[in-house]
């Protein structure tokens, strides 16, 4: 099928109008974010196909990271960990009666630091992959080395980050070492009286959906369900004067902190808060008006919001190439792939053109449709804010277990996998422990070890991993320098607090 | 030099490499932890207690106890009717409704109202769609 037919097709159209306003939704109730919304909905991508499965998914990805921006304007509370600079200068302007205007300065940016990233995705992943067909199984375990220091180097603490990246990989390993990757089909790690269910080991989506969605649920029970807002709160403002004027003198802003947002995105397993948090500092230091930030200038919202979107296709660029997620949400799209029997990894693009194209054309008209209904009816999307989570929160949970059980066809261990990994999450949080570099390491924990074993098996030389090759080398440097600026990271917020991921 | 280097790899045993690497390794952050943190490790039943203290208990324990309940009825009421997915159906409008009384805060008949309207029309709908449109199967 053509991109053309794609276009034509109502059912890819409509997943992709569906998603991104469900999306919105998820992104706008506080605590509730483009994961769980990517989450709650796989379970559906099983009949849908490929293309259309992932249309659905980009698109709630796309809404939900955009999402998180009404309650920043509206009640200086981010809807999504990634909107949380755009409170800084959002809310004081919502104060003043300019609710309107600063959310609709904020679509705007965010569309437009999302469309510069799907440039960015379109022609760097595709080249990124080309080169990493090269690799060998040495350069892919450095990747997947390099991928984890960096994760570390950006946790709010260091040696818990990587403490939690390798509990991610340990856990990872339990069951049969898997004969169809060359395993030799042998079990390790599994509890006495757990082989039957643990012979195939965790499975992934369970422990995903367990994490990002049962773990938020239990978190808001535990703090006795706050009460959501009521639609007093959320007053959009009246004397809100939005002109397109405001975007004068603010391309460099703009394209900077979608820039900025797709670097971050980029490199793997940075959340969405990072790339916001960077767009907007720099946004800042190169005003001409600094003291006007956190008080109600345009232009931090502008930053936050195109580089929070910036992430959006930057994140999707290692996932396509080398098959390691950027962010928790991609990490989800690799279940979509895994359940219509498709790995990710270098050869994804030049194998699956045209499902290539559709991520991307769906990701366009995700952009534009969030534009667009956002733009003419972000009245209306205020209010979800309002939506009880007694109401919600069982039906989300509900959600779940369908996801949980369907993912291998009717495994009733999957749904216990979610409470599991729901309580393991939250027991992570109040341990200090970090999510992020958990997931990535669960991930690529088994592709980790088949690397690793694979290369000492080949080679017969632990030196291998150093000398193999100028990539290899190369791949090492990025790995000493991840360190260091970890180092550099953590004593520095020792002093000034955490960078949040 | 070479061969000082050389390692083998025994293929019948080679399943036990990286997880005995990856769990030296976990073990050492665990210690490397445990130095670092003592002072918190060692104030930890009170973090525990106070946690403990703050909790929403009623809904906290309430909402992780019907899930294990939910959880563990689907399958028996399941297999009363093999292969429908009325396991799942059965025990959901339950379950969303006591979770959905447990959550909410003040329960005025506009608000039980729409809850019950959702946790009843929710789960047909839902089951109607992954099982009879979808074809998924269903506890």
């Amino acid at each position: 099928m053509d991109l053309l037919a794609h276009l034509l097709d109502p059912w890819f159209i409509g997943l992709i109008c569906g998603g991104t306003l469900m999306g919105i939704v998820f992104g706008a109730i506080p605590g509730m974010t483009a994961t769980m919304a990517v989450a709650v909905c796989l379970p559906l991508t099983f009949s849908l196909g490929l293309v259309n499965g992932l249309a659905l998914l980009l698109s709630l990805y796309v809404g939900g990271i955009t999402g998180g921006l009404v309650p920043a304007i509206l009640l200086g509370i981010p809807g999504t960990p990634s909107s949380i600079t755009t409170t800084f200068d959002g809310f004081p302007m919502a104060q003043r009666g300019e609710g309107e205007k600063a959310l609709k300065i904020a679509i705007i940016a965010s569309v437009v630091g999302g469309l510069v990233s799907l440039v960015a995705l379109y022609f760097f992943a595709p080249v990124l992959a080309k080169f990493a067909i090269k690799f060998s199984y040495v350069e892919k375990f450095l990747i997947i080395f390099f991928a984890l220091t960096v994760m570390a180097a950006l946790s709010k603490d260091m040696l818990l980050g990587i403490f939690s990246g390798v509990l991610g990989i340990f856990l990872s390993l339990i069951g049969t070492y898997d004969i169809t990757n060359g395993g030799n089909g042998h079990t390790r790690l599994i509890p006495p009286g757990m082989d039957y269910w643990l012979d195939g080991g965790f499975a992934l989506l369970p422990v995903l959906i367990g994490i990002f969605g049962v773990t938020v649920i239990l978190e808001e029970a535990e703090k006795g369900m706050p009460r959501g807002q009521s639609l007093k709160d959320i007053e959009v403002g009246p004397h809100s004067r939005f002109s397109f004027s405001i975007f004068r003198g603010q391309t460099t802003n703009l394209l900077r902190s979608g820039g900025i947002g797709t670097f971050v995105g980029i490199l793997p397993g940075v959340g969405g808060s990072a790339a916001s948090i960077l767009s907007y500092t720099a946004a800042k230091t190169t005003s001409r008006h600094p003291e006007r930030f956190g008080k109600g200038e345009p232009a931090g919202v502008i930053a936050s919001e195109a580089g929070n979107n910036g992430l959006t296709g930057g994140a999707l660029v290692p996932l396509l190439s080398l098959g390691i997620p950027g962010d928790s949400t991609t990490a989800l799209l690799i279940g979509a792939f895994a359940l219509q029997g498709i790995q990710v990894g270098p050869l994804f693009i030049s194998q699956n053109l045209d499902t290539w194209n559709a991520m991307i054309t769906a990701m366009v008209i995700s952009n534009l449709v969030m534009l667009v209904t956002m733009y003419f009816a972000i009245r209306w999307f205020a209010m979800v804010i309002a939506v009880p989570k007694q109401i919600l929160y069982p039906f989300i949970l509900m959600m779940c277990v369908i996801g949980a059980y369907t993912i291998n066809y009717g495994i009733i261990f999957d749904v216990w996998t979610l409470l599991i990994f729901g309580v393991f999450g939250w027991l992570m949080v109040k341990l200090r422990l970090e999510v992020a570099p958990f997931i990535i390491g669960f991930i690529l924990g088994p592709s980790a070890e088949i690397y690793f074993v694979k290369s000492l098996e080949s080679f017969g030389d632990p030196f291998i991993f150093f000398t193999k090759s100028w990539i290899a080398a190369v791949l090492w440097i990025l790995i000493v320098a991840s360190i260091v600026m970890s180092v550099i990271l953590s004593r520095r917020n020792q002093g000034d607090g955490a960078m949040p991921t | 030099m070479d061969n000082l280097t050389r390692v083998t790899i025994d293929f019948d045993t080679s399943h036990l490499i990286f997880p005995t690497i990856i769990g030296i390794v976990l073990a050492l952050l665990g210690l490397a932890i445990l130095i670092r943190d003592r002072r918190a490790i060692a104030a930890s039943p009170q973090m525990w207690a106070t946690t403990f203290r703050d909790m929403d208990k009623p809904r906290f324990l309430g909402a992780l106890g019907l899930t294990i309940v939910y959880f563990l009825a689907m399958v028996p009421v399941g297999n009363i009717w093999p292969n429908s997915g009325y396991g799942f159906l059965i025990c959901s409008v339950p379950y969303m409704i006591a979770l959905g009384l447990l959550f909410m805060h003040r329960r005025s008949s506009l608000a039980v109202g729409s809850m019950l309207a959702v946790a009843i029309l929710a789960p047909p709908l839902v089951w109607w769609l992954f099982s009879e449109i979808f074809f998924l199967t269903l506890p």
